[in-house]
Protein backbone atom coordinates (compact mmCIF):
# COMPACT_ATOMS: atom_id res chain seq x y z
CA UNK A 1 0.00 0.00 0.00
CA UNK A 2 1.48 3.04 -1.56
CA UNK A 3 -0.65 5.52 -1.82
CA UNK A 4 -0.87 8.12 0.87
CA UNK A 5 -4.85 8.81 0.37
CA UNK A 6 -5.73 4.97 1.25
CA UNK A 7 -6.27 6.16 5.35
CA UNK A 8 -8.03 9.20 4.86
CA UNK A 9 -10.35 7.79 1.71
CA UNK A 10 -11.36 4.84 3.47
CA UNK A 11 -12.06 6.22 6.93
CA UNK A 12 -14.61 8.13 4.88
CA UNK A 13 -15.50 5.48 2.96
CA UNK A 14 -17.79 3.80 5.82
CA UNK A 15 -19.48 7.07 7.11
CA UNK A 16 -23.12 7.15 7.52
CA UNK A 17 -23.64 10.40 5.88
CA UNK A 18 -21.59 11.15 2.62
CA UNK A 19 -21.78 13.98 0.97
CA UNK A 20 -22.72 13.03 -2.98
CA UNK A 21 -19.83 15.28 -3.97
CA UNK A 22 -17.28 13.36 -1.52
CA UNK A 23 -18.40 9.61 -2.94
CA UNK A 24 -18.42 10.44 -6.60
CA UNK A 25 -14.83 11.83 -5.55
CA UNK A 26 -13.63 8.89 -3.74
CA UNK A 27 -15.17 6.57 -6.01
CA UNK A 28 -13.46 8.41 -9.17
CA UNK A 29 -10.20 8.25 -6.82
CA UNK A 30 -10.80 4.20 -6.68
CA UNK A 31 -11.37 3.12 -9.96
CA UNK A 32 -8.10 5.06 -10.80
CA UNK A 33 -6.14 4.20 -7.01
CA UNK A 34 -5.40 0.07 -7.65
CA UNK A 35 -3.91 0.73 -4.52
CA UNK A 36 -7.00 1.80 -2.74
CA UNK A 37 -9.48 -0.75 -4.78
CA UNK A 38 -7.35 -3.45 -3.49
CA UNK A 39 -7.33 -2.30 -0.20
CA UNK A 40 -10.66 -1.55 0.16
CA UNK A 41 -11.78 -5.09 -1.60
CA UNK A 42 -10.06 -6.70 1.21
CA UNK A 43 -11.35 -4.62 4.09
CA UNK A 44 -14.77 -5.43 2.49
CA UNK A 45 -13.95 -9.38 2.40
CA UNK A 46 -13.36 -8.62 6.26
CA UNK A 47 -16.88 -6.99 6.79
CA UNK A 48 -18.70 -10.20 5.23
CA UNK A 49 -16.45 -12.33 7.34
CA UNK A 50 -17.66 -10.68 10.61
CA UNK A 51 -21.23 -10.73 8.98
CA UNK A 52 -21.49 -14.53 8.73
CA UNK A 53 -22.05 -14.79 12.86
CA UNK A 54 -24.82 -16.86 13.00
CA UNK A 55 -26.73 -15.84 16.20
CA UNK A 56 -26.06 -18.68 19.50
CA UNK A 57 -28.96 -19.55 21.99
CA UNK A 58 -28.56 -18.37 25.11
CA UNK A 59 -27.90 -21.58 27.35
CA UNK A 60 -30.92 -21.97 30.32
CA UNK A 61 -30.51 -19.74 32.82
CA UNK A 62 -33.70 -18.75 35.47
CA UNK A 63 -33.98 -15.04 34.46
CA UNK A 64 -33.37 -13.80 37.60
CA UNK A 65 -37.09 -14.94 38.38
CA UNK A 66 -35.91 -16.15 41.93
CA UNK A 67 -34.58 -12.64 42.33
CA UNK A 68 -37.82 -10.87 41.22
CA UNK A 69 -40.14 -13.39 43.02
CA UNK A 70 -38.46 -13.05 46.20
CA UNK A 71 -38.32 -8.96 46.29
CA UNK A 72 -41.61 -8.49 44.89
CA UNK A 73 -43.28 -11.14 47.40
CA UNK A 74 -44.91 -13.29 44.71
CA UNK A 75 -46.06 -16.29 46.22
CA UNK A 76 -45.14 -19.69 44.91
CA UNK A 77 -48.11 -21.23 43.55
CA UNK A 78 -49.47 -24.01 45.59
CA UNK A 79 -49.73 -27.48 43.95
CA UNK A 80 -52.95 -29.12 45.52
CA UNK A 81 -54.16 -32.04 44.00
CA UNK A 82 -56.89 -30.51 42.00
CA UNK A 83 -54.49 -28.01 40.45
CA UNK A 84 -53.94 -30.32 37.93
CA UNK A 85 -57.62 -30.54 36.94
CA UNK A 86 -58.39 -26.97 36.61
CA UNK A 87 -58.55 -27.05 32.95
CA UNK A 88 -61.19 -29.00 33.38
CA UNK A 89 -64.40 -26.65 33.55
CA UNK A 90 -62.89 -24.65 30.63
CA UNK A 91 -62.64 -28.17 28.52
CA UNK A 92 -66.24 -29.00 29.34
CA UNK A 93 -67.10 -25.76 28.63
CA UNK A 94 -65.56 -25.54 25.50
CA UNK A 95 -66.97 -29.36 24.84
CA UNK A 96 -70.56 -28.14 25.13
CA UNK A 97 -69.88 -24.72 23.07
CA UNK A 98 -68.75 -26.85 20.68
CA UNK A 99 -71.86 -29.25 20.00
CA UNK A 100 -74.23 -26.16 20.61
CA UNK A 101 -72.40 -24.57 17.31
CA UNK A 102 -71.91 -27.67 15.12
CA UNK A 103 -75.93 -28.73 16.24
CA UNK A 104 -74.60 -32.27 16.65
CA UNK A 105 -77.05 -34.92 16.74
CA UNK A 106 -76.93 -38.00 19.21
CA UNK A 107 -78.77 -40.98 17.52
CA UNK A 108 -78.82 -43.89 19.23
CA UNK A 109 -81.39 -46.81 17.82
CA UNK A 110 -81.66 -50.51 16.45
CA UNK A 111 -79.34 -49.45 14.46
CA UNK A 112 -76.46 -48.57 17.08
CA UNK A 113 -75.40 -45.08 17.35
CA UNK A 114 -74.75 -42.50 15.17
CA UNK A 115 -73.36 -38.61 15.48
CA UNK A 116 -73.78 -35.77 12.76
CA UNK A 117 -73.02 -32.46 12.63
CA UNK A 118 -75.22 -29.37 11.39
CA UNK A 119 -78.96 -31.43 11.42
CA UNK A 120 -80.17 -34.53 11.12
CA UNK A 121 -78.51 -37.86 10.51
CA UNK A 122 -76.96 -38.69 7.68
CA UNK A 123 -79.06 -42.36 7.67
CA UNK A 124 -82.25 -40.33 7.50
CA UNK A 125 -82.55 -39.56 3.54
CA UNK A 126 -86.53 -39.50 2.81
CA UNK A 127 -86.88 -37.03 6.01
CA UNK A 128 -90.42 -35.55 5.24
CA UNK A 129 -91.71 -39.02 4.78
CA UNK A 130 -89.66 -40.77 7.54
CA UNK A 131 -90.88 -37.94 9.96
CA UNK A 132 -94.68 -38.75 9.35
CA UNK A 133 -94.21 -41.71 9.39
CA UNK A 134 -92.52 -42.15 12.77
CA UNK A 135 -95.70 -39.50 14.15
CA UNK A 136 -98.00 -41.75 12.79
CA UNK A 137 -96.28 -44.67 14.61
CA UNK A 138 -95.46 -42.26 17.43
CA UNK A 139 -99.61 -41.50 17.54
CA UNK A 140 -100.89 -45.24 17.25
CA UNK A 141 -98.54 -46.20 20.01
CA UNK A 142 -100.01 -43.55 22.24
CA UNK A 143 -103.57 -44.60 21.19
CA UNK A 144 -102.86 -48.05 22.26
CA UNK A 145 -101.01 -47.22 25.29
CA UNK A 146 -104.01 -44.79 26.19
CA UNK A 147 -106.54 -47.54 25.68
CA UNK A 148 -103.90 -49.87 27.73
CA UNK A 149 -104.09 -47.24 30.49
CA UNK A 150 -108.07 -46.92 29.94
CA UNK A 151 -108.55 -50.33 30.90
CA UNK A 152 -106.18 -50.90 33.40
CA UNK A 153 -108.17 -47.44 35.14
CA UNK A 154 -111.23 -49.52 34.70
CA UNK A 155 -109.94 -53.22 36.54
CA UNK A 156 -108.71 -50.59 38.72
CA UNK A 157 -112.00 -48.83 39.42
CA UNK A 158 -113.83 -52.50 39.62
CA UNK A 159 -111.67 -53.82 42.14
CA UNK A 160 -111.76 -50.56 44.32
CA UNK A 161 -115.83 -51.46 44.27
CA UNK A 162 -115.70 -54.58 45.05
CA UNK A 163 -113.06 -53.98 48.43
CA UNK A 164 -115.64 -51.24 49.40
CA UNK A 165 -119.14 -53.64 49.19
CA UNK A 166 -116.72 -56.31 51.02
CA UNK A 167 -115.60 -53.64 53.67
CA UNK A 168 -118.79 -52.66 54.04
CA UNK A 169 -120.09 -56.31 54.58
CA UNK A 170 -117.40 -57.20 57.08
CA UNK A 171 -117.94 -54.35 58.82
CA UNK A 172 -122.08 -54.71 58.81
CA UNK A 173 -120.96 -58.67 60.15
CA UNK A 174 -119.11 -57.42 62.69
CA UNK A 175 -121.28 -54.98 64.11
CA UNK A 176 -123.85 -58.36 64.01
CA UNK A 177 -121.07 -60.73 65.49
CA UNK A 178 -121.31 -58.09 68.83
CA UNK A 179 -124.53 -57.45 68.66
CA UNK A 180 -124.75 -61.48 68.79
CA UNK A 181 -122.13 -61.94 70.77
CA UNK A 182 -123.78 -59.27 73.94
CA UNK A 183 -127.00 -60.81 73.90
CA UNK A 184 -125.60 -64.28 74.39
CA UNK A 185 -123.90 -63.06 77.29
CA UNK A 186 -127.09 -61.68 78.52
CA UNK A 187 -128.46 -64.50 77.96
CA UNK A 188 -126.26 -66.33 79.61
CA UNK A 189 -126.15 -64.16 82.44
CA UNK A 190 -129.88 -64.29 83.17
CA UNK A 191 -129.20 -67.89 82.59
CA UNK A 192 -127.11 -67.64 85.45
CA UNK A 193 -129.21 -65.64 87.30
CA UNK A 194 -132.07 -67.83 86.83
CA UNK A 195 -130.27 -70.62 87.95
CA UNK A 196 -129.10 -69.03 90.94
CA UNK A 197 -132.08 -68.28 91.79
CA UNK A 198 -133.33 -71.82 91.59
CA UNK A 199 -130.59 -72.79 93.72
CA UNK A 200 -131.61 -70.53 96.69
CA UNK A 201 -135.34 -70.99 96.42
CA UNK A 202 -134.38 -75.05 96.12
CA UNK A 203 -131.75 -74.55 99.36
CA UNK A 204 -134.31 -72.40 101.13
CA UNK A 205 -137.00 -75.05 100.45
CA UNK A 206 -134.12 -77.81 101.75
CA UNK A 207 -133.63 -75.47 104.64
CA UNK A 208 -137.57 -75.13 105.18
CA UNK A 209 -137.65 -78.87 104.87
CA UNK A 210 -135.29 -79.27 107.17
CA UNK A 211 -137.06 -77.19 109.85
CA UNK A 212 -140.46 -79.25 109.11
CA UNK A 213 -138.40 -82.52 109.70
CA UNK A 214 -137.03 -81.09 112.55
CA UNK A 215 -140.20 -80.00 113.89
CA UNK A 216 -141.60 -83.41 113.01
CA UNK A 217 -138.80 -85.21 114.85
CA UNK A 218 -138.90 -82.90 117.91
CA UNK A 219 -142.91 -83.77 117.61
CA UNK A 220 -142.44 -87.47 117.46
CA UNK A 221 -139.66 -87.37 120.31
CA UNK A 222 -142.42 -85.31 122.00
CA UNK A 223 -144.89 -87.74 121.40
CA UNK A 224 -142.53 -91.00 122.26
CA UNK A 225 -141.40 -89.27 125.77
CA UNK A 226 -144.68 -88.43 126.49
CA UNK A 227 -145.76 -92.17 126.01
CA UNK A 228 -142.62 -93.29 127.87
CA UNK A 229 -143.55 -91.40 130.63
CA UNK A 230 -146.80 -92.77 130.84
CA UNK B 1 -49.02 -1.62 20.50
CA UNK B 2 -45.65 -0.47 18.47
CA UNK B 3 -42.28 -2.48 20.20
CA UNK B 4 -41.09 0.55 21.91
CA UNK B 5 -44.51 0.88 23.72
CA UNK B 6 -44.47 -2.68 24.11
CA UNK B 7 -41.32 -2.54 26.32
CA UNK B 8 -42.49 0.57 28.62
CA UNK B 9 -45.93 -1.48 28.98
CA UNK B 10 -43.23 -4.26 30.22
CA UNK B 11 -41.25 -1.95 32.60
CA UNK B 12 -44.72 -0.56 33.86
CA UNK B 13 -46.22 -4.09 34.99
CA UNK B 14 -42.61 -5.60 36.09
CA UNK B 15 -42.32 -1.99 38.35
CA UNK B 16 -46.09 -3.36 39.81
CA UNK B 17 -44.60 -6.80 40.33
CA UNK B 18 -45.20 -9.01 37.42
CA UNK B 19 -42.75 -11.67 36.78
CA UNK B 20 -44.46 -12.68 33.82
CA UNK B 21 -43.74 -9.25 32.54
CA UNK B 22 -40.23 -9.02 33.78
CA UNK B 23 -39.56 -12.60 31.82
CA UNK B 24 -41.06 -11.34 29.06
CA UNK B 25 -38.69 -8.18 28.84
CA UNK B 26 -35.48 -10.71 29.41
CA UNK B 27 -36.28 -12.57 26.91
CA UNK B 28 -36.84 -10.14 24.32
CA UNK B 29 -33.16 -8.73 24.89
CA UNK B 30 -31.06 -11.71 26.15
CA UNK B 31 -30.39 -13.16 22.53
CA UNK B 32 -28.92 -10.37 21.36
CA UNK B 33 -26.95 -9.31 24.88
CA UNK B 34 -25.39 -12.73 25.14
CA UNK B 35 -24.19 -12.61 21.50
CA UNK B 36 -22.68 -9.02 22.25
CA UNK B 37 -21.43 -10.30 25.32
CA UNK B 38 -20.28 -13.00 23.29
CA UNK B 39 -18.30 -11.26 20.78
CA UNK B 40 -16.75 -9.23 23.11
CA UNK B 41 -15.36 -11.22 26.08
CA UNK B 42 -14.59 -14.02 23.01
CA UNK B 43 -16.50 -17.21 25.53
CA UNK B 44 -19.38 -18.49 26.93
CA UNK B 45 -18.96 -18.26 30.51
CA UNK B 46 -18.39 -14.65 30.81
CA UNK B 47 -20.68 -13.52 27.96
CA UNK B 48 -22.95 -15.62 30.56
CA UNK B 49 -21.91 -13.37 33.67
CA UNK B 50 -22.24 -10.54 31.51
CA UNK B 51 -25.99 -11.29 30.99
CA UNK B 52 -26.77 -12.13 34.18
CA UNK B 53 -24.83 -8.67 35.41
CA UNK B 54 -26.62 -6.60 33.22
CA UNK B 55 -30.47 -7.69 33.94
CA UNK B 56 -28.88 -7.60 37.69
CA UNK B 57 -28.40 -4.01 36.69
CA UNK B 58 -31.31 -3.30 34.91
CA UNK B 59 -33.76 -4.58 37.45
CA UNK B 60 -31.95 -2.16 40.34
CA UNK B 61 -32.25 0.55 38.32
CA UNK B 62 -35.53 -0.10 36.74
CA UNK B 63 -37.42 2.49 38.43
CA UNK B 64 -35.09 4.99 37.25
CA UNK B 65 -35.43 3.88 33.42
CA UNK B 66 -37.44 7.27 31.77
CA UNK B 67 -38.69 6.84 28.78
CA UNK B 68 -37.12 9.82 26.91
CA UNK B 69 -34.57 7.01 25.70
CA UNK B 70 -34.97 3.74 24.24
CA UNK B 71 -34.84 0.60 26.19
CA UNK B 72 -32.62 -1.31 23.95
CA UNK B 73 -29.65 1.83 24.00
CA UNK B 74 -30.16 2.03 27.74
CA UNK B 75 -29.39 -0.99 28.04
CA UNK B 76 -26.77 -1.70 25.91
CA UNK B 77 -25.53 1.50 27.70
CA UNK B 78 -25.45 -0.46 30.38
CA UNK B 79 -24.00 -3.60 28.76
CA UNK B 80 -21.00 -1.54 27.97
CA UNK B 81 -20.20 -0.28 31.10
CA UNK B 82 -20.95 -3.77 32.49
CA UNK B 83 -17.91 -5.39 29.77
CA UNK B 84 -15.56 -2.63 30.20
CA UNK B 85 -15.91 -3.62 33.86
CA UNK B 86 -15.04 -7.08 33.37
CA UNK B 87 -12.27 -7.00 31.04
CA UNK B 88 -10.44 -4.23 33.46
CA UNK B 89 -11.06 -7.30 36.00
CA UNK B 90 -9.54 -9.62 33.71
CA UNK B 91 -6.68 -7.94 33.32
CA UNK B 92 -6.22 -7.01 36.66
CA UNK B 93 -6.71 -11.08 37.68
CA UNK B 94 -3.94 -12.07 35.24
CA UNK B 95 -1.72 -10.72 32.69
CA UNK B 96 -1.55 -12.64 30.25
CA UNK B 97 -4.84 -13.81 27.68
CA UNK B 98 -5.22 -17.43 29.46
CA UNK B 99 -8.80 -16.46 30.41
CA UNK B 100 -10.03 -17.44 26.86
CA UNK B 101 -10.24 -21.51 26.71
CA UNK B 102 -7.85 -21.69 24.03
CA UNK B 103 -7.40 -25.77 22.58
CA UNK B 104 -3.94 -26.83 21.19
CA UNK B 105 -4.80 -25.61 17.68
CA UNK B 106 -5.52 -21.97 19.60
CA UNK B 107 -9.14 -22.21 18.81
CA UNK B 108 -11.90 -20.53 21.24
CA UNK B 109 -13.82 -23.08 23.10
CA UNK B 110 -17.20 -21.81 23.63
CA UNK B 111 -18.59 -23.07 26.80
CA UNK B 112 -21.73 -23.88 25.65
CA UNK B 113 -22.47 -27.89 26.20
CA UNK B 114 -25.59 -27.46 24.44
CA UNK B 115 -23.25 -26.30 21.43
CA UNK B 116 -20.99 -28.68 21.90
CA UNK B 117 -23.90 -31.35 21.64
CA UNK B 118 -25.58 -29.98 18.51
CA UNK B 119 -25.19 -32.52 15.26
CA UNK B 120 -22.88 -32.17 12.67
CA UNK B 121 -25.20 -29.57 10.66
CA UNK B 122 -23.80 -26.74 13.13
CA UNK B 123 -20.44 -27.36 12.94
CA UNK B 124 -19.56 -25.10 10.67
CA UNK B 125 -21.31 -22.22 12.36
CA UNK B 126 -19.47 -22.78 15.18
CA UNK B 127 -16.17 -22.80 13.18
CA UNK B 128 -17.38 -19.50 11.56
CA UNK B 129 -18.42 -18.39 14.98
CA UNK B 130 -14.93 -19.37 16.60
CA UNK B 131 -12.98 -17.75 13.72
CA UNK B 132 -14.75 -14.78 14.08
CA UNK B 133 -14.05 -14.43 17.98
CA UNK B 134 -10.40 -14.88 17.00
CA UNK B 135 -10.44 -12.26 14.95
CA UNK B 136 -12.13 -10.34 17.17
CA UNK B 137 -9.86 -11.37 20.24
CA UNK B 138 -6.96 -9.89 18.43
CA UNK B 139 -8.57 -6.29 18.57
CA UNK B 140 -8.42 -3.79 21.82
CA UNK B 141 -11.90 -3.72 23.64
CA UNK B 142 -12.12 0.12 22.55
CA UNK B 143 -12.02 -1.09 18.97
CA UNK B 144 -13.89 -4.55 19.36
CA UNK B 145 -16.81 -2.17 20.96
CA UNK B 146 -16.95 0.05 17.59
CA UNK B 147 -17.43 -2.79 15.53
CA UNK B 148 -19.76 -4.40 17.64
CA UNK B 149 -21.46 -1.12 18.05
CA UNK B 150 -20.94 -0.10 13.99
CA UNK B 151 -21.30 -3.96 12.35
CA UNK B 152 -23.60 -6.12 14.73
CA UNK B 153 -25.45 -3.55 16.37
CA UNK B 154 -25.94 -0.72 12.93
CA UNK B 155 -25.23 2.20 15.23
CA UNK B 156 -24.19 5.19 13.37
CA UNK B 157 -21.25 7.14 14.09
CA UNK B 158 -22.95 9.94 15.87
CA UNK B 159 -24.96 7.14 18.19
CA UNK B 160 -21.44 5.55 18.54
CA UNK B 161 -19.40 9.15 19.36
CA UNK B 162 -22.18 10.33 21.81
CA UNK B 163 -22.32 7.03 23.45
CA UNK B 164 -18.53 6.66 23.82
CA UNK B 165 -17.82 10.14 24.72
CA UNK B 166 -15.51 10.45 21.59
CA UNK B 167 -15.65 12.54 18.60
CA UNK B 168 -17.13 10.95 15.29
CA UNK B 169 -14.00 11.18 13.33
CA UNK B 170 -12.42 9.64 16.01
CA UNK B 171 -14.90 6.89 15.88
CA UNK B 172 -14.65 7.02 11.75
CA UNK B 173 -11.25 6.25 12.74
CA UNK B 174 -11.37 3.53 14.98
CA UNK B 175 -13.20 1.42 13.29
CA UNK B 176 -11.58 1.78 9.95
CA UNK B 177 -8.37 0.43 11.83
CA UNK B 178 -10.13 -1.98 13.82
CA UNK B 179 -11.19 -3.26 10.00
CA UNK B 180 -7.74 -2.72 8.58
CA UNK B 181 -6.60 -4.87 11.94
CA UNK B 182 -9.08 -7.96 11.61
CA UNK B 183 -8.17 -7.83 7.84
CA UNK B 184 -4.32 -8.43 8.74
CA UNK B 185 -5.43 -10.85 11.05
CA UNK B 186 -7.45 -13.04 8.60
CA UNK B 187 -4.62 -12.94 6.01
CA UNK B 188 -2.01 -14.36 8.94
CA UNK B 189 -4.33 -16.81 9.52
CA UNK B 190 -5.01 -17.84 5.60
CA UNK B 191 -1.00 -17.44 5.68
CA UNK B 192 -0.96 -20.08 8.56
CA UNK B 193 -3.31 -22.57 7.34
Amino acid sequence: MSCPKTQHLLTEYFADDLAAVLKDEIQSHLSACQDCSDELESVLNTQAHLSSWQDQKVPHWDRGLSLFRDEHGVPKIARSFFSGWQWLPTASSFAMLCVLLLNVNFISDDKGMSISFGGQASSSTNTVAEIEARLEAFEKDQDQQMQIFLARMDDRQDSNNLRLIQAVTDRSEKATAVSMETLYRFMEEQRQVDMLNVQLSYEQLMDSDYDTNQSLQQLASYVSFQGETR
Amino acid sequence: MSFLNEDEALIAAALNGSAYAWEKLVKRYEGRLYNYGLRLTGNASDAMDLLQEVFLGVYRNLHRFRGDAKFSSWLFRIAHNKAVDMNRRKRLMSTKSDSIDQDENGQIQLVDEDLRNRPEAKLLTKQQNNQILNMLESLPLQQRLIVELKFYQSQTFEEIAQGQGISTNTAKTRYYSALKKLKSESEKKHVLS
